[in-house]
């Protein structure tokens, strides 16, 4: 029998549990949110986009889930010298959410503080480590990493072209680059492909053309640029001086989208393969409801930059209203499996190791006639999901 | 390694030293005459080329803006010699401080105006792709750039060597006091070296525009570029500034051939034995 006194106590405590009075609880709380990106700089080119689309993440959403946020932007220069003093300061200000970094040498240490000061970090590039050897429970990662990239463009490139077995690759120095340096070199294993030669260069180059003789001269089937940012720009855009277009294929593994896009130019970006975490014309219901976000607020037509901040920002505040607290143990928890509509279709932050598990994209150049609008450069050709798993991932959560 | 990818990484290592050249001969004539250290030299080259992206932009003609860009550094860099003149009685490394702090103001004044995007500037329609010459390749444009360089390097030539104001010039490397002494007015002199220097500069960053695009840092590349070339040629030195830009080219093309990865620290290596043997630079005078 129910008692006035249990009637009471039941739905008091289901009313406190209730999303509706957690959210009313929730916005009596200001949620801080911080953003490291390189705002200035050479990489500023990346930061500054995703800048606005972390801006517009809490502009638009944050009112939907019931938060009241205010967010401090970081500027991370790009050097993780300059960054990391500025992310202690914001921990020992009682910040403890997290999201951003344009590169792995400021995402890792980033990474480490956010968790020695107990908060939650949603992060955007592209290192295997950050998920994988250098994991950590409060450490979350959207971009699919270098060995899904590979994965996701060498082996559909491979099938696409069968007759191409002989592939030269141009990779930078360096952590990322040797990373994906070696998982093409597994996948060439695998598929009986010729490696005929690889060049390594230097984080400050930007006279390609000796490396492109090279490969001219190893007379490659492909050209696989293994690198990101102004540096495979130039690369890219001296192959096509040198009229390596006309003699191999080129894929650029890892491509910054529509910012990038419009730096190479349609003219050299024609029929050149290139890898993406995400494209505008992606068709999903969540990618339509971004890009019209987009669209609508900011005019633009988003690049992977701007939806990177967007997204990054856009979970940590999914997570804190599931979590119904701004307890970062709750909110880890509550984003641990975590599933959802994202922009490249349904995605999903794995448990074990915080990866999200998302589509890569293969796409190819369009001619500068098929263009149907001013940030119309590439087409879809393929897509798909590749990550190590439990098994062969080097995460050992701690 | 085939004879033939050698011959090709040599030719190709010349014709990045053209364009070498032409970033620093700029510097080396305002260090050698005026002995001002520049450090602003860069920003001459990032103007040069965002200009030459903002005329290709709004005109689409390229050879507008190879005539107008380095034009108007030149008129920009001589209305602003008299301000720049307070700065050569100072110490060096006050001429660095206050130079540093100038390429910054206009590195950021860049960005201000445009973005901190790189942005695409196409070759003229005639120069684009590549020439096939049998096996070896080599893009049209920068068969443009050598050819052009070379006569750019060649009226240089003549100013310097078969001018008077060359004459004046070459002297005023040696001994300014003595050119004063002479007669001369050297305020127009260093007035016009500096406008010549700049114009030059910002001529090899127009260059530069179509081969690498554009983007709010590219003056510190080319900064570092021509200090070593001028440190290699032999401050001043015209003939040096040519076979300095030319080696570096060339050492850097077929570096990429036996150690890619070591070929930028190979520039640096180079500029260190010249300085070892040769402490002032392969042409340079004591």
């Amino acid at each position: 029998m129910i008692t006035r006194r249990t009637f009471l106590g039941t739905t008091l405590t289901a009313a406190i549990a209730s999303p509706a009075v957690v959210t009313r609880g929730l916005a009596a709380e200001q949620v801080r949110l911080c953003t490291a990106l390189s705002l200035s700089g050479p990489f500023a080119s990346a930061g500054q986009p995703a800048e606005a689309g972390t801006r517009l993440a809490v502009s638009a959403l944050a009112k939907d889930y019931g938060l009241d946020v205010s967010l401090t932007m970081i500027d991370d220069e790009g050097n993780p010298g300059r960054a990391i003093p500025k992310l202690i300061v914001a921990l020992q200000q009682g910040v403890r959410f997290f999201s951003g970094a344009v590169l792995s040498n400021v995402g890792l240490p980033m990474s480490a503080e956010v968790s020695n000061g107990g908060g939650v970090y949603v992060s955007s590039v592209g290192a295997d480590e950050i998920t994988g050897s250098a994991c950590r429970r409060s450490t979350f990662r959207w971009p699919v990493p270098s060995y899904g990239a590979m994965r996701q463009t060498i082996v559909p490139l491979i099938d696409k072209h069968p007759e191409t077995k002989r592939w030269y690759t141009i990779t930078p120095k360096y952590v990322f680059g040797e990373a994906m340096l070696r998982e093409a070199q597994n996948i060439f294993k695998e598929r009986n492909i010729e490696h005929v030669g690889n060049s390594y260069h230097s984080m400050t180059e930007t006279e390609f053309s000796g490396y492109l003789t090279n490969a001219a001269a190893a007379q490659a089937d492909v050209l696989a640029i293994l690198n990101f940012g102004p540096q495979s720009t130039n690369t890219l855009r001296q192959a096509a001086d040198f009229g390596l277009k006309q003699k191999m294929k080129i894929l650029l593994a890892w491509s910054a989208g529509t910012e990038q896009y419009a730096e190479i130019g349609s003219d050299v970006l024609e029929d050149v393969y290139v890898g993406a975490q995400y494209d505008a014309a992606i068709d999903s219901p969540g990618n339509r409801r971004v890009v019209e976000l987009f669209r609508k607020n900011l005019n633009v037509t988003p690049s992977y930059a701007m939806v990177n901040g967007y997204v990054t920002a856009m979970l940590l505040m999914e997570g804190i209203k599931a979590a119904g607290s701004t307890d970062p143990a709750q909110v880890i928890k509550a984003l641990e499996g975590r599933k959802y509509e994202g922009p490249t279709g349904d995605e999903e932050l794995r448990a074990f190791d915080h990866q999200c598990i998302k589509n890569y994209y293969l796409l190819r150049g369009k001619a500068p006639t098929k263009k149907k609008d001013k940030d119309d450069y590439v087409d879809i050709i393929s897509f798909g999901k590749s990550f190590p798993d439990a098994q062969h991932s080097d995460c050992k959560m701690t | 390694m085939s004879v033939n990818l050698l011959l090709t990484q040599i030719v190709n290592g010349l014709g990045i030293g053209m364009i070498y050249f032409m970033i620093a001969i700029g510097l080396s004539i305002i260090f050698g005459i005026m002995h001002f250290i520049n450090i602003a030299h860069g920003a001459f080259y990032l103007v040069g080329a965002y200009l030459c992206y903002a005329l290709v932009s709004a005109t689409g003609n390229f050879w507008l803006a190879l005539a107008l860009a380095p034009l108007a550094v030149g008129v920009v860099a001589w209305l602003a010699e008299p301000g720049v003149r307070r700065l050569y009685d100072l110490p060096a490394s006050l001429q660095i401080l206050a130079t540093l702090g100038l390429a910054l103001v206009i590195q950021e004044a860049v960005i201000l105006i445009f973005d901190p995007l790189g942005k695409n500037v196409a070759a003229p329609a005639g120069l684009r792709g590549a020439a096939f010459f049998g096996s070896f390749v080599y893009p049209k444009y920068r068969l443009f750039v050598i050819v052009f360089t070379a006569a750019v390097a060649a009226v240089l030539w003549f100013l310097l060597e078969r001018t008077r104001y060359g004459a004046v010039l070459r002297a005023g490397t040696e001994s300014m006091q003595t050119v004063e002494l002479l007669g001369i007015d050297i305020s127009r002199i260093f007035s016009l070296t500096f406008a010549v220097g700049a114009a030059l500069t910002a001529l090899s960053g127009v260059l530069a525009a179509p081969i690498r695009g554009v983007e709010p840092f590219m003056g510190v590349e080319a900064l570092s570029i021509a200090f070593v070339i001028v440190v290699i040629g032999g401050i001043g030195s015209f003939t040096g500034a040519l076979a300095g830009g030319l080696l570096i080219g060339v050492v850097q093309s077929v570096m990429t051939t036996f150690w890619a990865a070591g070929a930028n620290i190979m520039i640096y290596v180079a500029m260190a034995l010249i300085i070892l043997v040769r402490p002032h630079g392969l042409l340079g005078r004591a």
